[in-house]
């Protein structure tokens, strides 16, 4: 479980999410921009961030929306083509946010949705990840989410460390390498 | 109001490269705890001459103050504690000196925990009478090729003395070339 102090758990936590209020509340009407009096009232739907959400809803003083991000759309963009969907620019904390979202929402099936999504992509990134060349960024980083993006990095220093490794210095002395010619003998 | 100023502050922090830090924001700060002051004084209008158990939209508007309250702290908190560690890195990755554009980034209570930390680090280390500072990197040789970038001028090492004037290349040991390098004034020659 992530600590206290850490900085990415703070960040995610505010992803702004759609609630429905179930009880009013006065003196919070900032959280409003479409109310007059300095209060949210019953049935009103705003969008919090996650961190007063969360709160909120386990004392079932709201109730969350799912966010767009586990909705149909995103569901039909997964199972078209799981890589290419970009979770770095638009939802660069989808995993964590998920997890954290599962059990306060109804939906049972958003467990299953994310393990989905990551199975499809963690091929592709795999290969990739090792393969990639040290200099560039290749475009396909940029659509990766937090949680991918430290795979991605964690595979690329250990090829690093391998060719670093492959050439190093034993103090023998190297060998030239001397091509064979083969005459292969067509007639 | 509700930590999103707070909130740019870690993403302040969070966008810098990992060892470095961006100069101390002590504006923002410092707004942050005026939110926190704000937000304070509508929570005390709130349950004033209130039931606290009574569950009315007092209630709740004051909860949320409170949340917001929690949510701030912790946001100034882990600014603290993140720009803490990267200033007790320095201590072993630069050294006890810290480069003038290192300095400007940290405020002066900032300063005063870099001295303080070197402080009980030296003092330990006097107890073990073992610096844990060089050969952070197990070596190979315990002689190392420098050439020296800076002007230095004489130096006594162990029973000789070495004249380090600007690139001049010596045959060091590794512990002695170490404080150097760490500094910036030598390099390691590598054929």
């Amino acid at each position: 479980m992530p600590g206290y102090y850490d900085i990415s758990d703070i960040l995610m936590e505010d992803e702004a999410v759609s609630v429905v209020f179930h009880v009013g509340a006065n003196g919070v009407g900032l959280l409003d921009p479409g109310t007059e009096t300095n209060s949210v009232e019953k049935g009103a739907k705003i969008d919090l961030p996650f961190w007063l959400a969360h709160e909120l809803c386990r004392r079932r003083a709201v109730s969350i929306t799912i966010p767009s991000c586990f909705g149909q759309k995103m569901k039909k963009d997964v199972q078209a083509d799981a890589a290419c969907v970009d979770l770095g620019t638009r939802y660069p904390y989808f995993y964590e946010f998920g997890c954290k979202l599962f059990p306060l929402v109804g939906d049972k099936s958003i467990g299953p949705f994310l393990r989905h999504t990551f199975a499809n992509r963690y091929k592709e990134m795999l290969s990739k990840s090792h393969t990639a060349s040290l200099n560039a960024i290749p475009k396909f980083v940029l659509r990766l989410s937090k949680e991918e993006y430290q795979l991605f990095e964690a595979a690329r220093s250990s090829m690093v460390e391998f060719k670093k490794w492959r050439v190093r210095d034993l103090g023998l002395m190297k060998t030239t390498i001397v091509g064979h010619k083969r005459k292969t003998d067509l007639h | 109001m509700y930590a999103r100023r707070a909130a740019q502050l870690l993403q302040e922090l969070s966008s810098c490269e990992e060892g470095q830090l961006p100069p101390y924001n002590g504006d923002k700060f410092d707004q942050v705890i005026r939110e926190c002051e704000e937000h304070s004084r509508q929570f005390q209008s709130l349950i004033r001459d209130k039931d606290i158990e009574t569950k009315n939209e007092d209630h709740y508007g004051s909860f949320i103050h409170h949340l917001s309250i929690i949510r701030n702290k912790r946001c100034l908190m882990a600014y603290m504690y993140k720009r803490a560690e990267v200033i007790q890195s320095y201590r072993w990755n630069v050294g006890r000196v810290l480069p003038r554009e290192i300095q400007d980034k940290l405020n002066f209570s900032e300063q005063e925990y870099f001295k303080d930390y070197c402080g009980v680090i030296d003092s330990y280390m006097k107890d073990l009478d073992l610096d844990l500072t060089v050969d952070m990197v197990p070596p190979k040789d315990p002689y190392i090729r420098v050439r020296v970038l800076s002007e230095i001028g004489e130096v006594s090492l162990g029973d000789h003395a070495v004249s380090l004037t600007k690139d001049s290349f010596h045959f060091l040991r590794r512990t002695d070339a170490e404080t150097f390098i760490s500094q910036g004034l030598m390099e390691e020659f590598v054929e």
